[in-house]
Order: C-alpha cells, then sequence, then structure tokens
C-alpha cells in the first residue's frame, strides 16, 4: 500500500501558541532537527534527564574545581571519617562552619571514632584555594567551588566522609565521575562507528561480505567477555602507564560492544532492504552511499539512537563491573568501578556505609541516559504520533 | 648452655634434667614465654589476644593411663563386631595429651568454611599430627609426634626416629618402618614420579639415604653433618610435611607412605599397561595422574591415613567432609581416644564476603582462616547475635607488607644503581610513616619496624633492630639521598636521575588479593616518599602474572609479606635470595645459591655473600643454638643493608583472626601464629570438644 | 531452504573451529600457566612449593609443551569426547561443568522466566500509554534493575538479607540439605533460594527488554496498518497484540542468540557475589588459575551455545518476518 507523501508533523503541536495557519506554516518548512526537538521537549521526563546529563559532563570538565582535597593525599588520623556536619548559622549569623575532629581508636570496638571539638571552628566558604591544578589542563590555579581556610589534614572538609586511607570522598567521586564518563563516551563513539558501519554494509549488501562479518561477530561474540578481557589485560605493556592503560581499556570495552549494535543494525536494515522507497530510491539512480544516508539512515536512526544512548550506560557498567573484578582500572586510578570496588565489603556496609555513596550517581546518570534516550528516540521517529 | 652430643636420646636427657629443655633454655628463655611474648604487644586489641598456652604431652611412660575408652559412635561398632576394642586401635606407646584445660566430651561437628579445591591447607593443618615430628604449643620446642623419640648421632650423619609399636593406619594396617622403606623406594627413588632430590633430603647438595634398622626404627643417613634435619622433620617441609601436607596436588615428599594401598597403583607391582589401564578407565591419562590422585588425601576417601580424621567428603565437591580416624594413635591424658569431635564439615563459599558473613551468622564453629583483619569491627558488633569470642593471634614475622628489593636488577641501568646503593635503600625506609599504615591497615593492632621477627623468638638479633633504619626521619632521609648524589629536583620536588632522562621513578609491584592490601599500603608510602622527594609508581597486576614477573627478573621492589622467617632455616626465601621458585629478593641470585655457583648470577653486594655464605653454614652447626647465633648474624646484615625494607608485622592478618563459638572447649586463650606450627595444629584440634 | 541450512551448517562448524583457536589463545594470553599459578596460590596462603615440584608438574601435564602442541593435543582430546581434567579439581572436566550445570539452568531459566514476564507487559503498556504517569513509573521500575551495579545489589540485599531477616547467606542451599540426595525437601529448598539471585538477575535484562519492546511497538504502531484496522473498527487489544506486537518481537530473535549461552554460564558476577553453585564462579576461579582443560572446555561451550543460538535466531527471524525469508530474491 503506498501512500503520498506523508506530511511530517501531522500532529498538532498543542505548546507551539502560534496561529493555526502561522503554526501549519511553521511546521511544513522546519527542518527534520527543528522538528525532532519540538517533539523532544514535550517528553519532560527527557528534558530533565538531558539537563542532569549535560550538568555531569560539567563535573567532567570542572572536577578539579569542584573538589577541595587532593584525591589521593592519605592521612590514617582521618580515616574512616562519616560525612561531616555543616552548621549553617554561627549564632544570627549566615556563616557556614564544620567542627575540626579528633579522631581515636576505640578500644573496645575496634572503630575509629571522631568526636567534634567545639571550641574548633572552621569556617566554609565558596572559592577557596585549594591544591594547585590546571585548569582545562592549561591554566594552573588554585581556585575551588568549596572549601575550608586552614588546611592541616585534620582541619578540613569532609562532605561525604573519608575513605580508609584518609582521602575525602567527594574529591575522589568528582575524579572518579571525570573518568568514568569519558570512558563511556569515548567507547561509545568507536562503537558506533564500527557498529553502524559494518552492520550497514552486512544488511545492505547481503552476500558474502555480510557473511564474513556476521562471522566474525559471532565469534567475538562467542568468547566470553572475561576471558577474552583478562587475556588482553595482561597483555598490556608494564610501563604504560595509567593514563595509557585507560584508554586501551576503554578501546576494549568498545571492540567489543561495536556487535551489538551491528547485528540490531543489519537486522533493521535487512527489513528496511524492502521498503518501497528504497527500491524507489535505487529505480530513480541513487547511489550506493545516498541511500545509505539520505534514506536509510533516517529511517532506522531513532532505532539506532536509542541503542547508542543505552550503549553509553553499559559502557559504564562495564567499567564497573570489570573494576569489581580487578580487571579494569586499578588503584591508583579514580573510577567509579574503582571506588564502588572498595566498597564492596561487610564492613563497609555495617561501619561505613558512606563509602556506597558513589552508587548513586552510578544510578542517576545511567537512569538519565536512558530517559534522554527515550525521548531522543521517540522525537525522532518520522512516524510518530 | 651447650646440649651435649652424647647419642643420649631425647626422653632420656629430659628425665635426667627434669624439665623443659631444648630450644627454650638454651636461648635463656623461661617456660614463661607467655609473658614475654604478652610485654611486646601494642595496646590496641590488647583484651582480644589471650595468654599463649596449649596442650601438653606426657612423655614418661610410667604416667601413662592403663584403661582406654572410646566414642560412643565407635563403640557402637566395636559392639557390633566391625571394629576391634579401643585397647588393639591404639598403639602400646601412644600420643599422650594433656589438653589445655579439661578433659573433653565426645560428639560434635566442627563447621568451617573453605574456598574451593584449592584450599587443602584448611584441611592439612587441623590434621597435622600425621608429621614426624611436632612442635610444642610454643612452637619453639621440638616434640615427638608419629615418632615417639629421635637420636641424632655424634657427627650428625645419622637420625634415627623410633615409631611406635602397635600404630595402624586408618584401615586397621600396622603402621611399621616398612612403610617408610617403601616410599623411599618405590617413590622417592622412582625417576618417573621424582625426577631429582630434594633439597630438604639433601646436605650440601649431596643427597640423603633411607633405612630401616628395624620394624620401628627408621634411620636416615648423610654423607655430611646435617644438625639441622630434626628442624626440618619437625617444620613443615618437604621432608616433615606429613602425609596429607606432603602428598597433596601431585606432591610425592612426606617420608612415608600406606605401603599396603599405594601398592596396587604402582607399575612395580603388576605392570604398566596393567595400572596404565586402570587409570584410563577412571578418565586419567596415564598411571602417574592416577596415583596421584590416589594418595591425596583430600580427593580420596579410601586412603589410610594416620591423623585425627580422615575424608569421607572430597574437597572437590561443595561440602569437605571429615570423619574422625578410629585407629587414631592420641589419647588424652585419662586414656580417651581422641579426637573428642566426630566430625568436621567445610562448606565452600565462592567468595570471602560470603565466608565471613556466614563467619558473623555464627554458621562455624572454629574459623581463623579467610578471617580478615579488616572486619574485626564487624565481628566485635555481632558477637552476641553470633555466640561466638574473637580472639587475636598476633605472628611472629617482623613485616606483613614488606618491600623486598630485587638485587638483582639490570632493566633500567639507572634504577638499578640505586637499588644496589644500601644509602639509598636505607633512605627510602626513614621515609615511610609506619605508623599512619598501622593505624589505617593493620587497625594500629601491628608492630612497625623492620623485618626482624618478634622478639621472642630465638632467631631475633633484639629489639633495638626493629628500630635501626626503620623510624620515620625524612630528615635523615634527605640527608643520604643528597648524599649519594640525587641532588637534582624538579619543580615538583621529585628528585631527577642522574643520567639526564628526566624524574628518578622506583616502581613498587604489588599483587592483589593478599590478606593486607598491599596495593594501598604501596598507595600509601607513595605519597609518603614525597616528602623525600621519590616518585613512586604502585603497579598492581595479576598473583601469576606477579610471580611470574619476578621470575623473569623483572621487578624492583616487590610488595609481600615475610612469613616465615621467624624461623630462617625452614622457610628462608622471604628473608634471603636461596629458593628459584620464589626469588622475590633476587631471582638469578636464587638461581646461583640453589646450583652452588653452576647457573644464575652471583650477587654483587659483598654484604649479600657473606649473608648467603653465613646461610649456608648454618646447616653444619651442631647446636640449635649456634644455629640461632648465625641467623641473628643474617638478620643483622639484613637490617643493616636494608635489603628488605619492613613495615609492620607481628600481626594477626594471616590465621590471626580466631571466631570461636562459645560452645567449644579446650580451645588456648591463645595460640602460635606460623607456619612451621601449622596453626592450628599446634593447639591440638584432636582435644577441641563441644560443652554442651 | 535445504541449500541454506546445509551452507549455514559448514558456517556454524567452520565458526565453532575459529572460537576453539581464539578460546585457547585467550586464556593462555596472561603469561604463565596452571603451575605459576598454583605456586602464587599457595605462596599467598603461606605455604611453598619448591622448584623441582614445579618443573616435574609441568612435564607431568604437557605444560612444558610449545603452545600449538597444547593445542593440538587439546582438540584431539576435546574431539574424542574427552574433555582432560581440571587439574584444580582432580576430577574429570565433564564431571565438574556437569555437576554445576543443572543449577546453572535452573537459576537462568528463573531469571529470563522473571525478566520477561515484567518486561514485556511494562514494555506493551508503555508504548500505548506513552507519556502517561504510568509510563513514567512503569519505565523507572524498569530502569533502576539496569542503573544499580548489580555486584553491589547483590552484596546490599544480601547483608540486610542477613541482618534483618536471618536469610541464609548466599548459596543455593541450606547447610543441612547442601549435600543431602535430591529430595521432594531439597527441592522446595532451592525454589525458596532462587527468589533472590532471579530478582537481581532478572532485573538487570529488564530494562533492555523493556526499551526494545516499547521502542518497536511505538514504530509499529505509527504505521498506516494500524491506523487502517483501527478504522476498520478492530478492538484495540485485538488489533495491538495480533499484528504490531509479532513485528516488534522481530528484535527479540535477535536477542534469544545469547540467551542460550546465559542460560549455560549464568551471570559471572552476580554469582560470585552471591555464592551461588553455577557455572560462572566456575569459569573466573579457572581462568585467574589457567587452568586450561577446565577454562577452555567453558569458553568452548559457551561458544558452541552462541553458535547454535545465533543459528536458531536466524531461522526464527525468518519464521517471523517473511520478507527476510526471500533475502537472496531483490
Amino acid at each position: 500500500m503506498t501512500e503520498p507523501e506523508v506530511r511530517p508533523g501531522a500532529v498538532v503541536d498543542e505548546e507551539v501558541a502560534l496561529p493555526p495557519s502561522m503554526a501549519e506554516e511553521q511546521i511544513s518548512v522546519a527542518t527534520q532537527w527543528q522538528l525532532m526537538w519540538w517533539r523532544f521537549k514535550k517528553h519532560r521526563l527527557a528534558m530533565a534527564s538531558t539537563v542532569v546529563v549535560l550538568l555531569f559532563y560539567l563535573v567532567v570538565v570542572f572536577a578539579d574545581f569542584l573538589a577541595y582535597s587532593n584525591p589521593l593525599a592519605s592521612e590514617a588520623q582521618r580515616s574512616l571519617l562519616p560525612p561531616h556536619r555543616i552548621h549553617w548559622f554561627d549564632g544570627w549569623r549566615f556563616s557556614p562552619y564544620v567542627y575540626g575532629l579528633t579522631g581515636m581508636r576505640d578500644p573496645n570496638t575496634f572503630k575509629r571514632v571522631y568526636t567534634p571539638d567545639p571550641n574548633k571552628k572552621i569556617p566554609v566558604r565558596f572559592f577557596t584555594r585549594g591544591f594547585e591544578y590546571h585548569l582545562f589542563g592549561l591554566v594552573p590555579t588554585t581556585l575551588h567551588l568549596v572549601g575550608v581556610e586552614g588546611t592541616t589534614p585534620e582541619e578540613s572538609l569532609f562532605l561525604l566522609g573519608t575513605d580508609e586511607q584518609g582521602r575525602d570522598l567527594w574529591s575522589r567521586l568528582m575524579y572518579g565521575t571525570r573518568t568514568s564518563l569519558i570512558i563511556g563516551l569515548v567507547g561509545v563513539s568507536l562503537s558506533l562507528l564500527l557498529g553502524v558501519f559494518l552492520g550497514g554494509i552486512s544488511g545492505l549488501y547481503g552476500g558474502v561480505l555480510d557473511t564474513v562479518i556476521q562471522r566474525v561477530i559471532e565469534i567475538l561474540r562467542s568468547i566470553p567477555t572475561i576471558p577474552l578481557w583478562m587475556g588482553l589485560a595482561a597483555a598490556l605493556p608494564n610501563d604504560w602507564s595509567v593514563t595509557q592503560v585507560y584508554f586501551a581499556i576503554t578501546i576494549i570495552i568498545s571492540l567489543i560492544g561495536w556487535t551489538e549494535l551491528a547485528r540490531v543494525v543489519r537486522g533493521r536494515f535487512l527489513s528496511l532492504r524492502q521498503e518501497d522507497f528504497v527500491m524507489a530510491a535505487v529505480l530513480s539512480g541513487c547511489n550506493q552511499m545516498r541511500i545509505i544516508f539520505t534514506h536509510l539512515v533516517p529511517s532506522f536512526l531513532s532505532h539506532i539512537i536509542a541503542a547508542t544512548t543505552l550503549a553509553i550506560p553499559a559502557m559504564i557498567i562495564s567499567e564497573t563491573s570489570l573494576s569489581f573484578l580487578g580487571l579494569g582500572l586499578r588503584p591508583p586510578a579514580i573510577s567509579w568501578g574503582v571506588l564502588l570496588q572498595q566498597a564492596q565489603n561487610i564492613q563497609a556496609l555495617a561501619i561505613s556505609p558512606w563509602l556506597l555513596i558513589p552508587s548513586i550517581p552510578v544510578t542517576i546518570v545511567i537512569l538519565a541516559f536512558n530517559f534522554m534516550g527515550d525521548g531522543l528516540r521517540d522525537a525522532a521517529d518520522p512516524y510518530g504520533h | 648452655m651447650a646440649q651435649k652430643r652424647t647419642g643420649m636420646t631425647r626422653r632420656e636427657f629430659l628425665q635426667n634434667a627434669g624439665l623443659a629443655t631444648g630450644a627454650i633454655a638454651l636461648t635463656g628463655l623461661t617456660p614463661a614465654l607467655a609473658t614475654a611474648a604478652g610485654t611486646t604487644d601494642p595496646k590496641i586489641g590488647a583484651q582480644l589476644i589471650g595468654k599463649l598456652e596449649g596442650p601438653t604431652l606426657i612423655l614418661d611412660p610410667a604416667k601413662f593411663p592403663k584403661k582406654f575408652s572410646e566414642a560412643p559412635m565407635l563403640a557402637e561398632l566395636v559392639k557390633a563386631g566391625k571394629l576391634p576394642p579401643v585397647e588393639n586401635r591404639i598403639p602400646e606407646e601412644p600420643m599422650v595429651v594433656k589438653p589445655v584445660h579439661s578433659i573433653g566430651k565426645y560428639g560434635g561437628t566442627w563447621r568451617r568454611g573453605f574456598t574451593g579445591p584449592g584450599d587443602g591447607e584448611n584441611g592439612n593443618r587441623i590434621v597435622s599430627t600425621d608429621k614426624i615430628l611436632f612442635w610444642d604449643f610454643t612452637g619453639t620446642k621440638v616434640m615427638p609426634c608419629i615418632a615417639k623419640d629421635w637420636k641424632v648421632s655424634d657427627d650428625g650423619r645419622v637420625i634415627a626416629i623410633l615409631l611406635r609399636k602397635g600404630m595402624k593406619w586408618s584401615d586397621g594396617t600396622p603402621f611399621t618402618a616398612d612403610d617408610f622403606v617403601f616410599w623411599y623406594e618405590d617413590v622417592y627413588m622412582n625417576k618417573d614420579i621424582q625426577p631429582s632430590p630434594h633439597p630438604d633430603f639433601m646436605v650440601n647438595g649431596k643427597p640423603g639415604r633411607l633405612t630401616k634398622r628395624d620394624d620401628y626404627t627408621v634411620v636416615f643417613e648423610f654423607p655430611e653433618p646435617n644438625y639441622l634435619f630434626v628442624d626440618i622433620l619437625a617444620g613443615s617441609t618437604a621432608m616433615g610435611g606429613g602425609q596429607a601436607t606432603q602428598q597433596f596436588f601431585g606432591r610425592t615428599m612426606g617420608a612415608y607412605m600406606p605401603a599396603h594401598y599405594i601398592k596396587q597403583f604402582l607399575p612395580k607391582y603388576s605392570s604398566r599397561d596393567e595400572v596404565d589401564r586402570k587409570a584410563k578407565a577412571v578418565g586419567f591419562d596415564g598411571w602417574l595422574s592416577y596415583i596421584k590422585n590416589r594418595w591425596d588425601w583430600r580427593l580420596n576417601p579410601e586412603l589410610p591415613t594416620l591423623g585425627p580424621w580422615k575424608t569421607v567428603s572430597p574437597i572437590n565437591t561443595p561440602t569437605w567432609g571429615l570423619e574422625r580416624n578410629p585407629y587414631y594413635y592420641g589419647i588424652d591424658s585419662e586414656g580417651n581416644q581422641l579426637p573428642y569431635l566426630d566430625k568436621i564439615s567445610m562448606g565452600v563459599a565462592e567468595n570471602l564476603e560470603v565466608l565471613n558473613l556466614r563467619a558473623i551468622a555464627g554458621q562455624y564453629d572454629l574459623q581463623e582462616r579467610h578471617t580478615s583483619m579488616g572486619k574485626i569491627p564487624v565481628f566485635l558488633e555481632n558477637r552476641s547475635k553470633g555466640n561466638y569470642d574473637v580472639r587475636l593471634d598476633p605472628a611472629l614475622n617482623g613485616s606483613d607488607a614488606t618491600l623486598q628489593v630485587n638485587h638483582a636488577y639490570e632493566g633500567d641501568p639507572e634504577v638499578a644503581k640505586w637499588l644496589h646503593n644500601r644509602d639509598f635503600r636505607r633512605a627510602l625506609s626513614l621515609g615511610i610513616e609506619r605508623d599512619q599504615l598501622n593505624e589505617t591497615f593493620w587497625l594500629g593492632i601491628g608492630v612497625a619496624g623492620s623485618i626482624v621477627p618478634a622478639d621472642s623468638s630465638p632467631y631475633s638479633p633484639g629489639a633495638e633492630w626493629r628500630k635501626k633504619w626503620s623510624t620515620h626521619n625524612p630528615k635523615q632521609a634527605n640527608e643520604l639521598l643528597d648524599k649519594i648524589g640525587l641532588t637534582k629536583k624538579d619543580s615538583e620536588g621529585y628528585r631527577l636521575r642522574t643520567d639526564g632522562k628526566g624524574r628518578l621513578r622506583i616502581e613498587l609491584q604489588t599483587s592483589a588479593g593478599a590478606f593486607i592490601p598491599h596495593t594501598q599500603v604501596a598507595e600509601m608510602i607513595k605519597e609518603q616518599w614525597k616528602k623525600i622527594g621519590i616518585q613512586a609508581d604502585a603497579k598492581e597486576v595479576e598473583r601469576n602474572l606477579f610471580f611470574t614477573k619476578i621470575k623473569a627478573n623483572e621487578h624492583q621492589i616487590a610488595i609481600w609479606a615475610n612469613d616465615g622467617t621467624e624461623v630462617l632455616y625452614l622457610f628462608p626465601r622471604h628473608a634471603l635470595p636461596v629458593d628459584p621458585v620464589e626469588a622475590l629478593l633476587g631471582h638469578p641470585i636464587a638461581d646461583w645459591f640453589a646450583s652452588n655457583g653452576k647457573a644464575g648470577k652471583a650477587p654483587t653486594d659483598p654484604q649479600m655473600v657473606k649473608a648467603l655464605e653465613l646461610f649456608r653454614s648454618a646447616g653444619s652447626k651442631k647446636t640449635a643454638e649456634e644455629r640461632y647465633k648465625v641467623a641473628r648474624e643474617i638478620f643483622k646484615i639484613i637490617v643493616e643493608e636494608q635489603f628488605s625494607i619492613g613495615t609492620v608485622g607481628q600481626s594477626p592478618a594471616t590465621m590471626g583472626v580466631r571466631i570461636v563459638s562459645k560452645k567449644l572447649g579446650n580451645i588456648p586463650s591463645r595460640q602460635v601464629n606460623a607456619q612451621h606450627a601449622r596453626t592450628p595444629c599446634s593447639s591440638h584440634p584432636a582435644t577441641f570438644f563441644f560443652k554442651s | 531452504m535445504l541449500a541454506y541450512l546445509v551452507r549455514r551448517l559448514i558456517l556454524a562448524v567452520l565458526t565453532m573451529w575459529a572460537v576453539s583457536v581464539l578460546s585457547f589463545v585467550v586464556i593462555q594470553l596472561p603469561p604463565g600457566d596452571y603451575i605459576t599459578s598454583y605456586i602464587a596460590q599457595m605462596s599467598s596462603s603461606g605455604s611453598f612449593v619448591s622448584e623441582q615440584e614445579a618443573n616435574a608438574l609441568r612435564q607431568q601435564y604437557g605444560l612444558d609443551q610449545p603452545q600449538y602442541i597444547q593445542y593440538i593435543r587439546w582438540m584431539k582430546m576435546v574431539l574424542q569426547g574427552n574433555f582432560g581434567m581440571a587439574l584444580e579439581y582432580g576430577r574429570p572436566v565433564s564431571e565438574v561443568i556437569g555437576d554445576r550445570i543443572y543449577l546453572t539452568m535452573v537459576v537462568s531459566v528463573a531469571a529470563i522466566i522473571f525478566t520477561w514476564c515484567a518486561a514485556l507487559p511494562i514494555g506493551v503498556y508503555s508504548a500505548v500509554r506513552q507519556y502517561s504517569f504510568g509510563d513514567y513509573v512503569a519505565t523507572f521500575i524498569g530502569f533502576i534493575g539496569l542503573a544499580i551495579p548489580s555486584f553491589m545489589l547483590a552484596l546490599i540485599l544480601m547483608y540486610f538479607g542477613f541482618t534483618f531477616f536471618n536469610l541464609n547467606i548466599g548459596g543455593l542451599f541450606s547447610e543441612e540439605l547442601a549435600e543431602a540426595p535430591w529430595s521432594l525437601a531439597k527441592a522446595w529448598d532451592l525454589t525458596k533460594h532462587l527468589p533472590l539471585p532471579a530478582l537481581i538477575l532478572g532485573l538487570a535484562g529488564t530494562a533492555q527488554l523493556i526499551r526494545i519492546m516499547r521502542a518497536n511497538l511505538l514504530d509499529e504502531l505509527g504505521k498506516p496498518y494500524v491506523v487502517t484496522a483501527r478504522a476498520r473498527g478492530l478492538s484495540e487489544s485485538r488489533l495491538i497484540i495480533k499484528y504490531p506486537v509479532r513485528v516488534a518481537l522481530n528484535p527479540f530473535a535477535s536477542t534469544i542468540g545469547y540467551l542460550l549461552p546465559y542460560v549455560v554460564s549464568g551471570s559471572i558476577i552476580v554469582s560470585l557475589v552471591l555464592s551461588l553453585p553455577t557455572v560462572g564462579p566456575l569459569l573466573l576461579k579457572s581462568l585467574v588459575a589457567q587452568d586450561m582443560f577446565l577454562a577452555g572446555t567453558i569458553v568452548l561451550l559457551l561458544g558452541v551455545m552462541t553458535v547454535i543460538g545465533t543459528f536458531i535466531s536466524d531461522l526464527l527471524l525468518m519464521w517471523i518476518d517473511p520478507r527476510i525469508r526471500f533475502e537472496g530474491k531483490q
């Protein structure tokens, strides 16, 4: 059954408060992307999620600024500090402060016990000076968003408490966020490229090429990731720095991840090949590239976007799982996986549960990406309501 | 006071002296060893560290009980005619154990946790009274075990052990010197099984020989004096290790085997084709693999053993189950045949969190293995809920996380130059803030200092050697580093290499999954060394890779525990590079030492050469005291030169956190925590019982 | 059709061979071998092995041979149905895996049933009532499982189960029944222990399925034939179930491919944390120990399962979407 070309946006957009005739006109001349944007705005949860994701990527850029304590500076005297209580009002003035703490190990329970010293009021301020870092990797500075004045190890701020080695969890979380989110992004970009390209060729041309690619995919999928990982991780040269290992890991994860996307793309291509508009394009003499990118891709774009946005969190989860097994990033590198791995024990659950806090941003980011992907998928669908 | 070598037997000497002699008296330590050990313990955790105590052996036959009794479950079998009466099951001269607190009651199952087929030591250690000789509960004095006595000839070449008349295997067959001869002739000398002689049965590279003098006397002969051999028989070594320890996973040592059972699996007694055929019929690829499975007590319930319990449900199933050995040769001081407990049931836990959680839930009756020190607060919190007590048994070795410097490192000539420089090593050591490490990773329970063993150990050169070069003194460290020429620093304060290639970086290699988190210790040390301008790179690798790299001589400094050094001669590899299989201090040097100079590379440091020579000379020293003196000299050299840099030790990190159900009796308040004492065996688990 | 099947079969065999080579390579990649691992394990638990013993063992297990000889030897054995000895267990590999495989399948199937029962209805509802409050709530629940790292969730649930409810800690059986022979009581014990693993494992996969279901159904619902059917007066529910859902099941056929190996291997991480006696932890441990025969056999098994699964996948795809059947004819 053929139809005359469907008018895009045959939907009444209630939120566009323009006189009907002008709205229709606007819609009829709007580009595909503008239409996508309008539809996307409708999905409130997706909009909110996008904001969340953007905020997280802000953290990626400004991690050093948001942290106030050197994430590697260990100090036994503040090991396993619970989150610091901030007192907002000093008398009647708004002047946030925290108490200095003295810590000792209780000989009966073996736990570290911290008692606030009411005489030591340490002011908490915005835009303070702290450890040095390079903003955007270029500009050396010591400015931090929040911090305390007068920073001996015991007199400091610990918003989320400290870990076993006395390192501030908030600062470590900032750096961990940066590492994990970058891995997610870079990994997915690579997977996307490989997946669409190879899956597309496979679905479009069929025949021998299809068979070969399918077999390669099958072989790669058949090997469980963990052995593949262990082998590859062990084969990495010893003297690589943490950063190099980290990128190698990202590449390896994406090399395994592309097969998922490729298989799905191929499936869609196989179905779409039969569509009339493709036949029409072929008959009207379009070359292969044009067929793929101008005609085919937009029609399954929604599906690709959905799969891609799901891929980013999947990559993040891969990183955390591999770190849990000890195969991914290892200390002294900091990532969500490393932070969670250090919290994956009974004493954390029973005695120092604040160590589990990093699981909250992980959860939020993953949810956010998923809802964002939802919204994008819906918005990009040319036949959607 | 040197022990006179008059060919007198141990028992005779004891009878004459009338009090405990041997190691304790010779080093001036008194039987009040418990308090001596107690004084070096730190304040925190003191209430959980008890007094060293344990069962003792009654050696005077005049004091042996005359009437015997047995467990009800065995009495039933006797009544049914399936088992001979108890008097016929125990030897004429049994091992008489006086329990630490009281005579026990029969019955009950001891529940424990293990981690899978690789965790054989979990059970091995419990049945280690199948060793030829053993230690007393302090871990310092050699005592009879399977052998009721031993004699060393004047010249130290002939060591004879006396077996117990009437002793039987767990299936009732008599245990005699023939079982030793069988092992020696048919297993040890069989080139298919044991291609070359084992160092533990050699002296200065020359092999020893085993013969029988009569049915109950076995003689070990050496071409040269081997006074150390008695210690070797008592320790956890290839010769002394007992059937359970030495015949698992393809190992072939331990000086005896059940001849009557194992014969059927050897080609000699039928034919090679016959045994191959039998092996293949059950799925093994040949008689060799099959026989190694058959003499493995963990896998084969049919194997006759001598220990207090034998396997009924093998280790490669979800529950490793042990049941009492009706022919066990030990009795208590009132004539009750040991063990008191009927069964031991070990449940598998795929990961350590689950195991510890089950311990907390009170699902284990006594667990000292795989319990982690970091969880002590959680263990303490749940004591009443789980109905157990927590006890801490500090070990005797000086350093749980030792920086073992590779003295044969050549990969990077600049780094190699510094690693071979004693002032550099001393500076590194002075740059470590051990109290910080102690507080963070050892919960403050450990003892900070160098690698020397506990003050109470006869091998220790003395308390002042714990602090030598091993305090936190960044000022002195910086001075030393400046003095040796590392004066140039970069903008961040790190010292630069003298060959102009930038910052000097030292690699600390660690492995995951040890009882102390070595990688995190390395991270902390890295932070501490900032103050002395040294950049460290902490590199964590898989355990296998860790040892592979060591073997390939690739590591610069590797962090590992130095357990075993508290009895230097029985387990020297963590103190000196003498054993090629695990040579953290330099594989080529270990090769050179083990091959007597034929392979590997000689050490370049004259002090290292001296230490190794001293070590080699110890075997020819007649008395224990002389050997201890040599050991002390060796430790002094190691500390002075800082061949190994110690951090914190004498802690309960390994097998020192004991979760004990309140229902168990005869549990010592503190036990020796050491490899050679086969913890918990020095407390004679056969005397543990359920109070109700 | 027959030609197609035969061709696929030959390809499948070739793939399996490639998988076997890759498995072998990957397992041997980490430096060292089983003996190194054994020594390492002994050393870190306070025991020791001598150089000599190490060499003798290497010789005995053929580990001193070059790689390709070891591979050929292994392949020869496998083709004869002999999977070798699991070095650490001292038992034939087939027994070791066989012990665990039924339980693994039980747990995996339970998880899959949970996933499908949860995901399909939520997915359909979500697509049909797009943007409604119910849509948001349902989607949220579905995604929680994906968002929280499974190992963390497993540990937390296990710990709180123990602290507040005195539930059994990990494993699939209570202490007393673990070694007992199979009986009704034991089966009931197993059923009582299943909900926690099934929940954790199932939750993780739910989100994936919801999303796919929803996406595809939405695509289909926009299609002209749906509008027509609605106009023709077909009831809403009949309309949805009969046509669009069937087409939306298209990608499910793709996913069935890797359900098969999952059924056999189970989840590695969650099984490890919950100490389930399944194939997953076995694989991990054998990899760490570099136990060639055990690890190699499991990896090969998974590979074969995947190939078979993909094959079934393609067949299903052909059946569901007749257009693909004629792919050769364009």
